[in-house]
């Protein structure tokens, strides 16, 4: 039991299970970061969303490691009363890298509908029980297997990639 | 729960997938007469009225964030502005608190350059609201106040040129500090106007609050509720018109806003003459702030520019401001190296969107334009054109000096154009 | 409360002043923008140490550099990719940059037709002269074959 989570408990008042809870920082006065593996982060997430009762989630990143994928996802508990928010970045981590796969918070949260597809655009983590995960920002024509924002993939290939797409479709509306 | 507020894209080639009930599909976007601003919005009616609307994104997608990871930190502070053609000075601010932060120079800012970083924010606060209630009234067909809000506008324009070289993308923040100093004469100069802007836009909202012909067209129009706006998780003024009384600046303050003396603006109503009143109410608030600074500024001295080393120390960093439109959110996560590893940038519309859809179920066709402006959608314009004759396929560029000359004598000598 | 004609009397005072926009279609020189209005970079030659601060800092890339040593050495710069950001002033260690505010030259850059329109900045030692001029028109003419096979893409 660390004190960035006793705080963190004392904050949201719930008790936050410490098999869920990987590790809890204190990033500044009133904000923090949670970690929780992707096996957990969905029993976790409940209890955030239902018990403790935040319900705004302002976005969700993916970030690449070396050996696996991490979806964070930047929730504020608001105190109406006090006009104060503390911003909480739940980290999932552990994701697999050849078959990234965690749980969709779209039952917690509507906007993580958008946020989710893009990370699936643009990193390929597959969210389970996401009821329409399908394109949103890439363009059409965008080969499937090409996940821009990976590593692997630099700033000259995505370059590549895109100047072949624009002229397939120049072509297409020549003829 | 997600049935409910769920938004996706139909596909309404077979007809089987249209929403049950809908007779009518109105498509608006991205080349439409309506808006400048790359979203398709798909619009499904029976009869007059709305049964479901749908929206798809991605039609303008620039790549900054790879950019980002492959350029220096330093290079970054540049491009970042251009992520919003209008709310640049935002954007520039919170990636540069990223930095400090990771660099652990947070301290060591003065108060002098944060006091001049929030009267850049704020003099950006008032020209978006200006310029957005006058496109929202423009939509509303009330031109004339389109005019006169932009009329006005120029006024802090003006300032904001007159204190940084640049109009729209002020560009005055930097890792450590600010680029440039506002002198005495300079802050002199300034105040008589904006108490002149001040009193102008105590014009603009006497308009807004009585004529009749655009009251009618926003009052009760695309109510969103408390409890709905809970769940679709709008920010910003699109939050604080339905009763969310979160704005970054009270709630988690950053930069010096909570040794500033400034009120919260919060409406209950829900409707768009709320979210309208909302910015107007801010605006004259930042005028005031804008006023409240330029006096502090006088008796506060400090260095500018704290030196900033190029390698930032590895960490990961979480930082957020209030855009005019809602809160920017910027994640960055230095490796040790002079580029950063990842760095994600959320601008404030995308998480609007969802609200603004709830918004236009059950309403009348003939608002949408209206509750499509709502969430101030936003898009940049630049000092050139280029014209195409149709007929030969010639092209001319030219610059606006040229072609104001060139309109002058075509409207004076009653000629045609090219 | 709801009333109408809120705006009349604004309305007919502006029927009797003339036109507000009028001052936006004069000539520029009319109304110059003001004193501290951003332009491209400018070197001062005694200053510069060659050390190329300016170039890695750049976000547009558009100074490069070509140098022997300190002594020896230009640095060239792509007008139109220049976004008047300053950054090459804030950074430069021996204060040798400065912003020039010329009005003329913020009016001059707005067009496209300029694309491979190269300056020098600035040029030491045995790249004086001869090496510069040349250095500059293979750069003027190789802007211009990037140029056509743009057009060429885009079909134009």
């Amino acid at each position: 039991m660390s004190d960035a989570l006793k705080e963190l408990e004392e904050i949201l008042n719930v008790t936050l299970p410490g098999n869920l809870v990987e590790e809890v920082v204190k990033v500044e006065e009133g904000h923090f970061n949670v970690f929780s593996n992707a096996t957990n982060a969905f029993e976790l997430m409940k209890i955030l969303r239902e018990d403790a009762g935040i319900y705004h989630l302002t976005t969700i990143s993916g970030v690449e490691k070396d050996d696996e994928f991490n979806v964070c996802y930047h929730i504020q508990h608001r105190i109406e009363d006090e006009f104060r928010e503390v911003p909480i970045n739940f980290t999932v981590t552990k994701i697999d890298k050849n078959k990234p796969k965690t749980p969709s918070m779209i039952d917690f949260f509507v906007a993580a509908d958008y946020y989710e597809r893009e990370i699936y655009d643009f990193y390929g983590v597959y969210f389970e029980n996401h009821p329409f995960l399908q394109r949103l920002i890439l363009p059409e024509r965008w080969p499937d297997d090409v996940k821009p924002m990976r590593k692997e993939y630099g700033w000259e290939q995505i370059k590549e990639i895109t100047m072949k797409i624009a002229k397939e479709a120049l072509e297409e509306a020549k003829e | 729960m997600t049935e409910q507020y769920r938004s996706r894209f139909r596909t309404l080639t077979d007809g089987s997938d249209s929403p049950p009930g809908a007779d009518h599909h109105i498509f608006i976007g991205p080349q439409h007469p309506w808006a400048e601003e790359p979203a398709h919005f798909i619009i499904h009616l029976k009869g007059e009225r709305v049964v479901e609307a749908d929206i798809r994104i991605g039609f303008n997608l620039r790549g900054i964030e790879k950019a980002m990871e492959n350029r220096t930190w330093r290079q970054n502070t540049m491009l970042v502005p251009r992520a919003c053609g209008i709310c640049s000075a935002v954007h520039q601010n919170v990636y540069v608190r990223v930095v400090e932060k990771l660099a652990g120079v947070e301290d060591q800012i003065s108060e002098r350059a944060r006091l001049i970083r929030m009267f850049s924010l704020e003099a950006e606060r008032v020209h978006s609201h200006i310029l957005w209630y006058g496109i929202l009234a423009h939509d509303a067909g009330f031109d004339t106040m389109l005019h006169i809000s932009w009329r006005d506008r120029e006024i802090i324009m003006d300032i904001v040129e007159d204190f940084s070289g640049n109009r729209v993308n002020p560009a005055l923040m930097l890792p450590g500090g600010v680029k440039r100093d506002i002198p005495k004469d300079k802050a002199d100069k300034a105040r008589p106007m904006l108490n002149k802007l001040i009193k102008q836009v105590e014009y603009h909202k006497k308009v807004f609050t009585e004529e009749a012909s655009i009251r009618n067209r926003l009052e009760n129009v695309g109510v969103l509720t408390k409890d709905d706006a809970k769940i679709t998780t709008p920010n910003g003024p699109t939050g604080r018109g339905s009763g969310l009384p979160f704005d970054m600046r009270k709630s988690f303050p950053y930069e010096l806003y909570d040794k500033i003396d400034w009120n919260l603006v919060c409406y209950n109503e829900g409707d768009i003459l709320a979210t309208t009143l909302v910015r107007i109410d801010e605006t004259l608030e930042s005028l005031q702030m804008c006023n409240q600074i330029l006096d502090q500024l006088e008796s506060t001295q400090g260095e500018l520019l704290a030196r900033v080393k190029p390698r930032v120390p590895e960490g990961s960093y979480m930082a957020r401001g209030e855009a005019p439109r809602g809160e920017d959110i910027h994640y960055g996560i230095a490796n040790g190296t002079d580029k950063p590893e990842r760095y994600k940038i959320r601008a404030p519309s995308l998480g609007n969107i969802d609200a603004t859809l709830k918004r236009m179920d059950g309403e009348y066709v003939a608002d949408m334009p209206v509750i499509l402006r709502s969430y101030d959608p936003c898009f940049s314009c630049t000092n050139r054109v280029m014209l195409i004759n149709e007929v030969t396929g010639e092209k001319i560029i030219m610059n606006q000096d040229e072609f104001a000359r060139k309109a002058i004598k075509a409207k004076r000598y009653n000629r045609p154009f090219f | 409360m709801k009333k109408v004609l809120v705006m009349g009397g604004e309305a007919l005072k502006n029927h009797a002043k003339g036109p507000v926009t009028k001052h936006v279609l004069k000539q520029i020189s009319d109304h110059p923008p003001p004193e501290d209005i951003r332009t491209i970079p400018r070197i001062i030659e005694d200053r510069c140490i060659m050390c190329g601060t300016c170039v890695k800092v750049c976000p547009s890339h558009c100074l490069e550099m070509e140098k022997d040593d300190k002594e020896n050495g230009m640095i060239w710069l792509l007008k139109p990719q220049c976004m008047w950001c300053g950054h090459c002033q804030t950074y430069c260690p021996v204060d040798a940059i400065h912003i020039d505010r010329d009005p003329n030259l913020s009016v001059s850059l707005f067009s496209f037709n300029v694309r491979q329109d190269y300056e020098m900045l600035v040029a030491k030692g045995s790249y004086k002269g001869d090496v510069a001029d040349k250095k500059l028109q293979e750069l003027i003419d190789e802007g211009g074959k990037k140029i056509k096979e743009i057009e060429e893409f885009r079909g134009a």
